[in-house]
């Protein structure tokens, strides 16, 4: 049963991605922390690039001073395929990227030190798909 | 007055679109303040933006339980209350408080109470034509074992964030904003009661002080809305009446730039950057005061 499902879900995948389309909330929905890593799953992001025609997606999100925070970015095979994830503060300054010396990393961890509204941008590099998905868990900073 | 209002917000959404740059949430709100009128015509993508910046009340929640203080039901909305809510309104914001109180009882691993709460947030769900986004019976089994909290948060957040996208795509983003606003205002009426018998804890009292920010982004949303719906129009009344209370209130940040380092894939990021809030007893009282006089409207 467990092998059928698997085939279904990555025959509708490839279908989606054969027809051009970008299942951007079954991506997020796939993408959250998995209960052992000790984060709580508290949203999900949609990131659709519209096929490269789009090449920005913004969220914004409070985060709060004391709280560890982890965001992760997932493409349509689980590694982020060039879905590169930008923290910025409320001054847009930034804070962190995924696009580290080069590579696209699968995740940030931030242990938030100033609570505050702050900007999650998603863009691309060498993306093949243009379309992703991203969460936010959390956990006390113990 | 009120068309410039709305033509000045929508010209500025449509600009952010074209441009490929959402306007930060600052200038949205600046416009909304300093002008007026008709035809809220955003782009669910816009509206999905401002939803997302109202945090979790899972996170105050754990903040309360940290504190060391007791579960204490009555706290909580309720569950007899259910049948008081007859319109879609009514039963969004409610269905947001009760998603809170659930939270709360899972938190506090109370089983029975959680139950109820469960079996509430399941029956306004199907009110609201959305209780196929409700994984009842895993939410059920995992309640009822109290063996795995981290599964039972994670599916209750899915679920919770499945219904505010299907609210989105169908339209429907008031009740979005509703389901969100109840559960926020239900996390800091938690957080209020349980501060007001700790005063001298100094986490708490920053916690509900940094709910300046995310009260500045829900009184947004309804702004939003209220134009066209008078039960809407009247909640962000009551929630400007709540930034009146937090007027004293102060919160500082100071930028520094941040390190980081990868580890096992993941970048981890060391940052210090600092906030700090400023609030006094009276400030308090005061938000208190508000958010129960609001609360009490909402619930019954």
């Amino acid at each position: 049963m467990k092998r059928l499902l698997f085939f279904i879900t990555l025959f509708s995948s490839a279908a989606s991605v054969a027809l051009g389309q970008c299942d951007a909330a079954n991506i997020a929905s796939r993408c959250a922390p998995g209960p052992e890593s000790g984060y709580t799953l508290i949203k999900s992001f949609e990131v659709d690039g519209k096929g490269g025609s789009k090449t920005k997606i913004e969220y914004s999100y409070v985060f709060t001073k004391g709280t560890k925070y982890l965001v992760n970015v997932c493409g349509e095979l689980d590694a982020p395929d060039g879905v590169v994830v930008t923290l910025y503060d409320k001054y847009r300054n930034k804070v962190a990227s995924n696009l580290y010396d080069g590579q696209v990393l699968k995740a940030i961890s931030y242990p938030c030190s100033a609570t505050g509204i702050y900007y999650i941008s998603y863009t691309f590099e060498e993306s093949k798909e243009y379309c992703g998905g991203s969460t936010i868990g959390f956990k006390r900073i113990g | 007055m009120k068309s410039s209002f709305y033509t000045i917000l929508l010209s500025l959404l449509l600009v952010a679109c074209g441009g490929n740059k959402k306007p930060d949430l600052e200038d949205i709100e600046e416009s909304l303040a300093s002008e007026e009128q008709s035809t809220p015509q955003i782009s669910s993508e816009n509206i999905k933006s401002i939803l997302a910046s109202i945090p979790h009340p899972l996170e105050l929640s754990v903040h309360v339980q940290e504190s060391g203080i007791n579960y204490n039901a009555s706290y909580l909305n309720s569950t007899d209350n259910y049948g008081n809510y007859n319109s879609s309104n009514k039963k969004a914001i409610n269905l947001g408080i009760y998603g809170t109180d659930l939270g709360y009882t899972n938190i506090y691993s109370q089983i029975q109470d959680g139950l109820d709460y469960l079996s509430v947030v399941s029956k306004l769900s199907d009110d609201l034509n959305i209780g196929q986004f409700l994984d009842f019976k895993s939410l059920k089994r995992l309640t009822d074992n109290n063996s795995n909290l981290d599964s039972l948060l994670m599916i209750t957040n899915q679920n919770f964030d499945n219904i505010n996208n299907h609210f989105i795509a169908q339209n429907k983003s008031s009740l979005s904003a509703l389901l969100l606003t109840g559960g926020w205002l239900e996390a800091l009426h938690i957080t209020n009661q349980v501060t007001l018998t700790q005063m001298g804890n100094k986490n708490l009292r920053e916690r509900i002080g940094e709910q300046k920010i995310v009260l500045d982004n829900i009184v947004l949303l309804l702004t939003v809305y209220g134009e066209q719906d008078k039960q809407i129009a009247d909640l962000l009344n009551d929630m400007k009446k709540l930034e009146k209370a937090y007027e004293h209130v102060t919160i500082s940040y100071k930028y520094e730039e941040s390190s980081s380092k990868i580890v096992d894939g993941v970048l981890e990021i060391v940052s210090t950057s600092t906030s700090e809030v400023k609030i006094t007893d009276e400030d308090i009282a005061k938000i208190s005061a508000v958010v129960e006089e609001v609360r009490n409207k909402v619930i019954i």
